[in-house]
């Protein structure tokens, strides 16, 4: 697998050598990422670079920060043109951002959060957790925390209260990493992310245990300010999201994502985080 | 060391060498164990160093956040370089030592006590390949813009160091074992070739039945070295021995001469005495050969001063010839010594003692010659010292087990010189003669022994003779 995808980034990077010609008098795109998914695999980041910038015509550049607040914060000052968020940020400031396109993951614009152990440990659901340690993601991740967050208080607990300790690891795969490696007892992890490394490093989440999975909620989102989705570069960016599926580069990304496509979406696509949210509140 | 000394030299200095050898090859592999365990300890250390320097450089200030997936995420990465096969295990805790993340969080649990683990833990300045144990346990300060912001303890493999050092020592006990043997084969070989002379001369010395033989001369050393002079100097050391004793023997030889030489004056008085009366007699006969009564008389005078010139010829012939014979001792031989001092007695008016136990004398199975010569000697210096009108006395008879033979005289005391002859084994001292050492080495060959006492004027000589069995046992 990693021979086919050195060939094929070497073709996409031959592609995007012509793009780049073609595009050296536009402005750079600014794409923020967020550790949402396999921000980790430079040759799927580059892969995903490459086919974006040959389907906008432009040259991209990526921007990684550690947190998604950071990356957040990046986008609503402008600093980014357009950012893969998460659902929960996006409802955070839904005033003043818009959806781009939704990932398509297994026919579906949805995920689920998974709440995973230890092989060894015997914990069949989040009661069995109580008092042990605890892995987020993010605090501003929906899978990698609110959910998790929304069920304890649903449960009429706090996170504080409820694990001895809890830490955010700010990456999903972080999350399989320490409860795999047994530095916390539980973790809540992207399901979506699980289950890609479940396909490129079966080793690492064989050592966890799934034991409980949300319901199904809108897929982490590509977002830009609302006052500037009408511009040309964020319209490119659509289009060029919408459209890798139809060039090889553009499935290569996709299969590199594990992901079948992006489509548009409706805020509606996100009301079962917003309903946690409302849950969230005091 | 009591088992050490019965060794011959020839042995003894070659197995000394050898030791020597082993010694020294035992302290200089010593020595070799010592450095390479000093440049081991100094490794560790400086690895220990560099490994709590890094970890403080990076995890600084995510210890003073408490930054637990990150101290985590940097240990384990920290773990998959080459140091990590060193380091089996890295705990890092917080100023107050509860634990931030190791790189087993399963054994070393998030918030639990790194005391609990740094039980045996030493500090970095410490940290020893001591050979007791594979693993080292290290506890060091995380320190961070200059204070201190948490704990680093961290466990070290160090069973390829102490392979390594069971390695040099296996090679050092083959090699050495190797390099001393063959050295102490060699310096056992040459100094016993060294020695072979003094070997020589010890067995020339001992193995020689108390009869010392010269080193011949093919097995003296070449050259003037020392062993060589050595060698000479014995062998005219065994030359001058051997004059000696033929001198001694002589000088015996003498003695019984001059003894033989007074009994000579002694008999010629003791027949002379008689033949004045002798004569006296066949003049009578001559005179008066028609009176039988007159001529019976002096027959029967002639007759018994010819028996006895007869018993006193007897007496002395014996004593010069009994001396080579194995015949046992009876009662008639001190009936002999009586009549051969009679006439030192009568000469010098003497007050003679006897007494003689018949059954004593016999009971032993003594020989008779040495007895005899011992007697005589003792009491003609007896009679000597007694002087004119003095008393002298022979007692023999039997006491705890031995015939003793008391000789006794009244007058000075014996001079130290000839008690030095009659009592000891040293030289004899210039002038004076060597009957009394003649008396104590015949009753040295009879196992027998000799005392001297002077009391009330009285000089006593006890000498005590077992018997003849006993005496061979004795001397063998």
């Amino acid at each position: 697998m990693e021979h086919s995808i050195s060939r094929r980034t070497l073709v996409g990077t031959g592609l995007a050598a012509l793009m780049a010609g073609r595009a050296r008098a536009q402005p750079v795109f600014r794409f923020g990422l967020t550790p949402v998914f396999l921000d980790n695999d430079a040759a799927v980041i580059d892969g995903l670079r490459h086919a974006l910038s040959s389907g906008m015509g432009r040259e991209i550049e990526l921007v990684q920060r550690r947190t998604y607040q950071e990356i957040t914060g990046l986008l609503l000052e402008r600093s980014v043109d357009a950012a893969w968020l998460c659902g929960y940020p996006y409802l955070q400031h839904a005033d003043l951002l818009d959806l781009v396109a939704v990932p398509v993951w297994r026919g579906s614009p949805r995920y689920q959060s998974y709440l995973i152990v230890g092989t060894e440990d015997r914990a069949e659901s989040l009661t069995d957790l109580q008092g042990g340690t605890h892995a987020f993601s993010d605090p501003d991740s929906n899978s990698g925390y609110l959910v998790t967050a929304t069920d304890l208080r649903r449960m009429g607990e706090q996170v504080e209260g409820f694990f001895s300790r809890s830490i955010f690891t700010f990456g999903h795969r972080n999350v399989v990493r320490a409860v795999a490696d047994g530095l916390m007892r539980s973790g809540s992890v992207d399901g979506y992310v699980w289950e890609a490394l479940e396909v490129i490093e079966p080793g690492l989440t064989a050592r966890t245990r799934v034991i409980a999975r949300s319901e199904w909620l809108g897929f982490p989102p590509v977002c830009a300010r609302r006052d500037s989705l009408a511009s040309d570069p964020v319209q490119a960016l659509q289009t060029a999201l919408m459209s890798l599926a139809e060039t090889e580069e553009g499935r290569q990304a996709l299969r590199s994502l594990q992901l079948d496509g992006f489509r548009q979406a409706t805020p509606a696509l996100f009301d079962g985080i917003a309903d946690r949210m409302r849950d969230m509140d005091p | 060391m009591n088992w050490f000394a019965p060794i011959p030299l020839s042995i003894k200095l070659p197995l000394l060498v050898a030791a020597m050898m082993v010694l020294v090859g035992t302290v200089a592999s010593q020595q070799v164990l010592r450095s390479l365990a000093q440049v081991q300890d100094a490794r560790i250390q400086e690895l220990a160093r560099m490994h709590v320097e890094g970890l403080s450089v990076a995890l600084g200030p995510l210890v003073l956040r408490h930054d637990i997936w990150e101290v985590y995420d940097t240990l384990d990465r920290a773990t998959q370089g080459g140091e990590g096969r060193r380091m089996v295990l890295t705990a890092v805790a917080d100023e107050r030592g509860r634990v931030l993340a190791a790189t087993d969080p399963k054994r070393v649990p998030v918030d639990s006590d790194i005391a609990s683990l740094a039980g045996d833990a030493v500090a970095l300045d410490e940290l020893k390949v001591d050979g007791a144990s594979p693993v080292l346990s290290l506890l060091a300060p995380l320190t961070y813009q200059g204070r201190n912001v948490g704990q680093i303890a961290s466990e070290l493999d160090v069973a390829d160091l102490l392979l390594e050092r069971r390695q040099a020592l296996l090679l050092l006990i083959v090699s050495n074992t190797i390099a001393i043997g063959l050295l102490s084969m060699a310096g056992f070989l040459a100094i016993r070739k060294m020695l072979q002379p003094v070997t020589t001369l010890a067995r020339q010395m001992t193995e020689t039945n108390g009869e010392p033989h010269p080193i011949p001369t093919s097995e003296i050393p070449q050259g003037d070295g020392e062993l060589a002079r050595l060698a000479r100097t014995y062998n005219s050391m065994v030359g001058a021995v051997a004059a000696k004793a033929e001198a001694e023997r002589r000088l015996a030889e003498r003695e019984r001469f001059v003894a033989l030489g007074r009994l000579s004056s002694s008999l010629a008085h003791e027949i002379n005495n008689p033949l004045g009366g002798l004569l006296n007699a066949t003049d009578t006969i001559r005179s008066y050969p028609d009176r039988a009564e007159v001529v019976r008389q002096s027959t029967d005078l002639i007759d018994r001063g010819l028996r006895h010139l007869r018993d006193v010829t007897r007496a002395t012939l014996d004593q010069n010839r009994i001396a080579t014979k194995t015949r046992e001792l009876t009662p008639d031989d001190f009936e002999d010594i009586k009549l051969l001092i009679q006439s030192e007695v009568s000469r010098q008016e003497l007050d003679l003692e006897w007494s003689v136990d018949p059954v004593a004398v016999t009971e032993y199975n003594v020989p008779a010659g040495p007895v005899r010569q011992i007697a005589l000697n003792l009491l003609l210096n007896a009679c000597a010292a007694a002087g004119q009108t003095g008393r002298v006395g022979l007692t023999a008879r039997s006491r705890e087990g031995s015939l003793t033979l008391q000789i006794t005289n009244t007058g000075s005391g014996m001079p130290e010189a000839a008690l030095d002859r009659l009592l000891g084994d040293g030289p004899l001292s210039f002038g004076g003669g060597v009957g009394l050492r003649l008396v104590r080495e015949l009753a040295r060959n009879l196992g027998g022994a000799i005392s001297h006492s002077h009391e009330n004027s009285v000089t006593r000589v006890t000498v005590s003779l077992p018997t003849s069995w006993e005496a061979s046992y004795a001397q063998e």
